[in-house]
């Protein structure tokens, strides 16, 4: 799937369609999450108080563990573990972990790509550490899906509904009590949106 | 009596001192004066007879001096709330735009101002735009709600209304309670810097100074008892705390008053016994109350026919 290969937001005035679709756009690009959308179908009812939003993800990688983005290298005689960073991007989730794990005192970083671990068992920590999750992306996206969502719709449309299943997200909001069919609707639009694509 | 034009002077700061002076001789009046490294922007009231001895003074100092229509103005920038939905674009970006021509803007964020049926201003918030001279609400992009839901935001409002929203096809009559509509600057979420954007703050900037200038003609006809700028200028030299006020404009002119940012209870007393050269004072020209910013002193003057005379 292509980021962004189905993009349409409907609404019965074509000028307010051009507004949202670009205010959808701003917001895709300063949450930089307009490579993890393949789809997106947004329908607009102001005169409902209806905002509907139904996504179908990419493939976002799978889970970060510390062995994708370092060289992890045990010195018991030192006493030490040495990793060596290759992917620079993860470094605060990986300082956090560790951190956390065996505590600022034990951890020095004599540049920026290597950080030591002081440790009474450094081979077992090693083993450890490399098989440690470093990050999961999908957790940071459905954050950032849920930002993106609240930042799109309407600011008075504080009734919400919002379901995230697998790689299929899905967005409801109203200034009144949501109705039944809405979310209906919103899951037919997500279906359109799984049988309309390209693969 | 003098007519006084608003200009603005743009130049380097060398020497912009003569120019503070020749205001001074001419008896004209500095409203604002910023510095921003060597460039310095005046803001000022000229004599209509003498612009020319200012335009010389100007072109000898490489300055720009451009004319300021919203000079005196003090514009209440409403959006409905302070979310991230609104700010900071556009209501920052039309803040912005409006103090070009020499306005003093203040940006209000209703408590609950968002939404269709649920909108809603408090008194305390009526209170507050009221005491601005132009209120501008910022709306979004539907017409539906522009026109049939946030009118009821306008109840209560006193002063002209400028509304701006997204939809360009909408008149100024489709919306009811408003003195003026401008499209094209609904809700957008990044810098209005394309063409038909800077158009519509343009023509924004345009309609507003209108509504100002229709203000002061109608002021013309009853004019206030003494001028807002030489309330100011004796603020300044008769309370000399006003000098240590670090907010960006310490005395803020409006058309029928002026704002003074000090606490109410410590220099009301103070205010209120301004002595002018003819031997008047400041309460009886003007009503003087606390302002519902913060704690502040507004000054609202009266006019020649309630006081019986001018200064």
């Amino acid at each position: 799937m292509e980021s962004l290969e189905t993009f349409v937001v409907e609404a019965a005035i074509e000028s307010e369609q051009e507004f949202y679709r670009k205010i959808i756009e701003d917001n895709l690009a300063s949450l930089k999450l307009a490579p993890a959308i393949g789809r997106i179908k947004v329908v607009l009812r102001p005169e409902d108080s209806l905002f509907q939003m139904a996504i179908i993800l990419r493939d976002v990688g799978t889970r970060v563990t510390t062995i994708d983005i370092a060289d992890v290298e045990a010195k018991p005689l030192a006493s030490e573990v040495m990793i060596s960073i290759k992917k620079e991007q993860y470094i605060p989730e990986l300082l956090g972990k560790l951190w956390e794990r065996y505590g600022k005192a034990n951890i020095s970083q004599p540049d920026r790509w290597t950080v030591a671990i002081t440790t009474d068992k450094p081979a077992e920590e090693a083993a450890f550490l490399k098989e440690m999750m470093v990050a999961d992306p999908r957790h940071r996206l459905h954050e950032n899906l849920v930002d993106f969502a609240i930042r799109a719709t309407p600011e008075g449309f504080r009734v919400r509904y919002h379901l995230y299943k697998g790689n299929r997200f899905v967005f409801v909001a109203s200034e009144e009590a949501l109705k039944q069919e809405w979310i209906e609707e919103a899951g037919v639009m997500l279906k359109e949106l799984t049988e309309g694509g390209k693969n | 009596m003098v007519v006084l034009l608003p200009y603005l002077y743009t130049g380097g700061v060398h020497k912009h001192g003569l120019l503070i002076e020749l205001m001074e001789d001419l008896g004209g009046y500095i409203i604002q004066k910023v510095v921003t490294g060597i460039e310095v922007n005046l803001i000022m009231l000229i004599p209509e007879k003498d612009i020319d001895l200012v335009k010389k003074l100007s072109a000898e100092l490489l300055g720009v001096l451009l004319e300021a229509p919203l000079t005196g103005v003090e514009i209440a920038v409403v959006s409905p709330t302070l979310a991230s939905h609104h700010l900071p674009h556009s209501a920052c970006d039309i803040a912005e735009y409006l103090r070009h021509p020499g306005a003093n803007t203040n940006m209000i964020g209703l408590a609950r101002g968002m939404g269709r049926r649920v909108s809603l201003s408090m008194d305390y918030e009526r209170k507050l735009i009221n005491e601005h001279d132009i209120a501008v609400f910022t709306f979004g992009s539907f017409s539906d709600c522009i026109t049939k839901k946030k009118p009821k935001l306008f109840e209560g409002i006193e002063i002209p209304i400028v509304v701006t929203g997204g939809p360009v096809e909408l008149k100024t009559e489709d919306v009811p309670g408003a003195d003026l509509y401008i499209g094209n600057i609904g809700r957008v979420s990044h810098r209005l810097r394309r063409t038909e954007e800077i158009n519509a703050l343009d023509n924004l900037n345009e309609g507003v100074s209108k509504i100002a200038s229709e203000i002061r003609q109608q002021q013309a006809k009853d004019p206030l008892a003494v001028l807002p700028a030489r309330v100011m200028k004796e603020i300044e030299n008769q309370v000399p705390e006003i000098h240590r006020v670090l907010s960006p404009a310490p005395l803020t002119l409006q058309l029928n008053g002026i704002r003074v940012k000090l606490p109410y209870d410590e220099f009301h007393e103070k205010i209120e016994k301004l002595e002018f050269d003819e031997g008047v004072i400041l309460s009886e020209l003007a009503n003087i109350s606390r302002s519902k910013m913060k704690n502040y002193i507004l000054i609202k003057i009266k006019s020649k026919s309630d006081v019986g005379f001018a200064i």
